[in-house]
């Protein structure tokens, strides 16, 4: 299968993917929120059912996890990317008040993560699962008969994760395809997941370099708390006492930008290109660079990504780049069968440079 | 660089009165440079709900005169900071 192909599943109907590059752990005990809230930087107050964007950072505060906290009776399931449930306990170990009672949990070896994105996600899921479904919001979970479906997704469509036990996995995955096809969907792969995340502004912490950078760099303020202390916080306060320097801003590009290119004005140097990949719905190029904090805007037209002696005009442009599919997609109202084509406005409204 | 630093002034100037606005609508407790010009404005972004956005759309017909027309086109603009800022700067309705 082709990018292409799959982009226009995950753009168009309904597209599926084995999430093996996410951990899923459940903390266990009596203290178990209160570990996870020593480890993790925003604020956790959700309460049972709800998820919440958080992260795990190092000492220098970057992020090294990117991680949904699920509050969950008197348990915490966490689903992350960036570490291992190994490094993950190591981390809780290191940083948790060690009479906390808590029991962490890998649930990797006993279940699959699979995951649905896309404007007609829900339909696939609501046939497989329930119709039910189609009310659950955005950030939280419940319980099914073999697993658990957590309402999330990186993309801008419609997005479901369902950790499912192992022993059901197998035919879990097979209904799931057979429906997804019944909407012209199919498998995706991480890639496809990667370059959708990034055309909707997602962050990630395995795409594009972090290195050295805080999230008052890479515009996270919003997972960081202002109430409370947890690793990294000195970092980021002394960071933001020296005052930010650079912003990650999005861009597009006609095509030759890569990740490593310098970003230049008519003056010099302004920033670095930290992700850049080819998008079949703007048609260009898509990507993020780190900006001088005194031009770190959308819409300049100004700037040129440069490596050796090729230069490609970029500009810069807000996030999410995309008019996702799925805000026009009622379930209520809507089916992929009897989907409304008069309301298809392109993908990518803006212009390249 | 004249006309990039009359458009970056400009849209600084957008920028800083939309976050004191989002900090007001919403009581949120930051700083209003702490409110990430890219940060989601619903779910866990910065937490609005559908009415903390039925009174931002207020706020930006009064404030900055903008029309945001049909649900499309709201839907297409109450996204980030950063997408309300670029509404105001396109619609050139900046006091």
């Amino acid at each position: 299968m082709s990018l292409e192909e799959e982009y226009t599943f995950v753009r168009h109907s309904a597209a599926l993917s084995r999430m093996e590059h996410v951990q899923c752990v459940r903390i266990e005990g009596e203290d178990a929120t209160e570990a996870v809230d020593a480890i993790c930087s925003g604020d956790l107050w959700v309460r049972d059912g709800r998820m919440r964007q958080t992260l795990i950072l190092d000492e220098r505060g970057q992020p090294i996890a990117d991680v949904y906290v699920c509050p969950d009776d008197d348990a915490c399931i966490l689903l992350f990317e960036g570490m291992t449930a190994s490094e993950l306990f190591e981390y809780i170990d290191r940083y948790a008040d060690p009479e906390l009672e808590i029991r962490p949990v890998d649930l990797r070896p006993t279940h699959e993560l699979i995951s649905l994105h896309g404007p007609y996600a829900w339909e696939v899921l609501s046939r497989w699962l329930t119709p039910d479904i189609i009310g659950l919001p955005y950030l939280s979970f419940y319980y099914f008969d073999h697993g658990i479906c957590f309402r999330a997704g990186k993309t801008g469509e419609y997005g479901y994760d369902l950790l499912v036990h192992r022993e059901h996995a197998g035919d879990a995955w097979q209904d799931l395809l057979g429906l997804v096809s019944a909407v012209r969907g199919g498998e995706v792969s991480l890639e496809t997941l990667d370059l959708c995340a990034l055309e909707n502004g997602f962050f990630s912490v395995r795409h594009g370099s972090v290195d050295g950078l805080t999230p008052l760099e890479l515009q996270l303020q919003w997972r960081v708390s202002a109430r409370k202390r947890f690793p990294g916080i000195e970092a980021i306060e002394e960071r933001r006492a020296e005052g930010v320097r650079r912003r990650l801003t999005h861009f597009v590009a006609r095509d030759g930008v890569r990740a490593g290119d310098e970003v230049c004005s008519a003056d010099g140097p302004v920033g670095r290109v930290g992700s850049a990949m080819l998008s079949p719905g703007v048609g260009g190029i898509v990507g993020t660079a780190l900006l001088d904090i005194s031009v770190a805007h959308p819409g300049i037209d100004a700037f040129f990504a440069s490596y050796s002696d090729t230069k490609r005009p970029i500009r810069t442009i807000s996030s999410p780049a995309l008019f996702n599919r799925s805000l026009l997609v009622d379930p209520h109202r809507h089916t992929y069968e009897t989907r409304d084509r008069s309301m298809d406005p392109p993908l990518w409204q803006g212009a390249l440079p | 660089m004249t006309e990039l630093s009359d458009y970056i002034a400009s849209r600084e100037a957008v920028l800083d009165r939309v976050r004191r606005l989002l900090r007001e609508t919403m009581k949120l407790r930051l700083e209003p440079e702490a409110i990430d010009p890219d940060a989601p404005l619903f779910g866990t972004g910065l937490g609005m709900d559908s009415v903390d956005a039925v009174e931002l759309v207020v706020q930006l017909v009064e404030m900055f005169g903008l029309r945001l027309g049909d649900s499309l086109f709201v839907s297409s603009k109450m996204r980030t900071v950063n997408t309300i800022v670029d509404a105001i700067m396109e619609l050139g309705d900046e006091p």
